[in-house]
């Protein structure tokens, strides 16, 4: 209990310092202290494969994306410019209630945990075995959409980025554009500078 | 020592609403997808908290329960990579990602 409590304050309190503060960097990096948290906190509820993915994944890949992304465009924090004087305390105030009133929720329904011994059985520390058997079995047609989404993700990130190579090199012919790539870069157009305004 | 269900969902439901605080909050465009990186991995917990709870019944239901998280994972990889592009594309045109003029995006 008292491993859960620790991590469960760490990883508040790092939420909080997501939420609340002002550099984009320092919020990014207190995400961080949070995903690693929920990484232990994976390790307690038996999912060791898991744990380990989320800090290769989360902890690491995504977040440095998110540093790089950060670092590249330098976002400042502009300062308050509220049209809505309320709206702030507002939010604050319907985030605590929310949270008291799921976490009473949580709590009122009051189940035992289940046998400790029976879980390290069933889950065998939630390996990568297992993981794979259910991965390839049960949760076949989801692995092939993620191979599907992953491929769309990677391709839409392409097209999105080479729009901004050509334009940087030089002004874009209208109809020099090679073939196949006019739909990339149409698609890319309505986001991008070069379009016609 | 054995920790109930409930204390995971409860602090899964805190993180969860502390994210959507940020989501309310935050003006810049990168700062609201922090947030909701923190709204995936609260739910990603109460997976997890779930999965443990139903391997006490049944294995199968308990090592499916984990294997959703990893997809929620992939799935999480790509909407980062995608929507960091949309942000750069964005930052270009505007030199800014202040959600309040983010009036371009609309279809």
């Amino acid at each position: 209990m008292a491993t859960f409590v620790v991590l469960a304050v760490v990883m508040v309190v790092g939420a909080l310092g997501v939420v609340l503060l002002k550099q984009p960097v320092h919020a990014a990096l207190s995400l961080v202290g949070t995903l690693l948290a929920l990484a232990v906190t994976y390790v307690t509820l038996e999912a060791h494969f898991l744990a380990a993915v989320q800090v290769i994944v989360y902890a690491g890949a995504i977040m440095v994306l998110f540093l790089f992304v950060l670092m590249l465009l330098n976002v400042q924090d502009a300062g308050p410019r509220r049209s809505l004087p309320g709206l702030r305390w507002a939010a604050y105030a319907a985030a605590v209630v929310t949270a008291t009133a799921i976490a009473v929720v949580a709590f009122w329904d009051g189940r035992p945990a289940p046998d400790p011994a029976i879980v390290s059985l069933h889950l065998q520390g939630g390996s990568a075995g297992g993981i794979g058997d259910a991965l390839f079995g049960e949760l076949l047609l989801a692995f092939h959409l993620v191979g599907v989404l992953l491929l769309t993700g990677v391709i839409g990130a392409v097209a999105l980025v080479q729009r901004r190579a050509e334009s940087a090199h030089g002004a874009p012919k209208g109809g020099g554009l090679p073939g196949g790539r006019t739909a990339a870069a149409g698609g890319a157009r309505a986001l991008g500078s070069g379009g016609p305004r | 020592m054995n920790v109930p269900t409930d204390a995971y969902v409860a602090l899964s439901g805190v993180l969860f609403a502390i994210g959507a605080m940020g989501v309310l909050v935050r003006r810049s465009a990168i700062m609201v997808f922090l947030s909701v990186e923190l709204m995936l991995n609260a739910a990603n917990l109460a997976i997890v908290a779930y999965a443990r709870h139903w391997a006490g019944f049944d294995a199968l239901a308990g090592l499916t329960g984990q294997t959703v998280v990893f997809v929620v994972l992939a799935v999480a990889a790509a909407e980062v990579a995608v929507g960091l592009a949309i942000l750069i594309a964005i930052f270009r045109d505007r030199a800014s990602t202040d959600v309040d003029g983010l009036a371009e995006v609309r279809l």
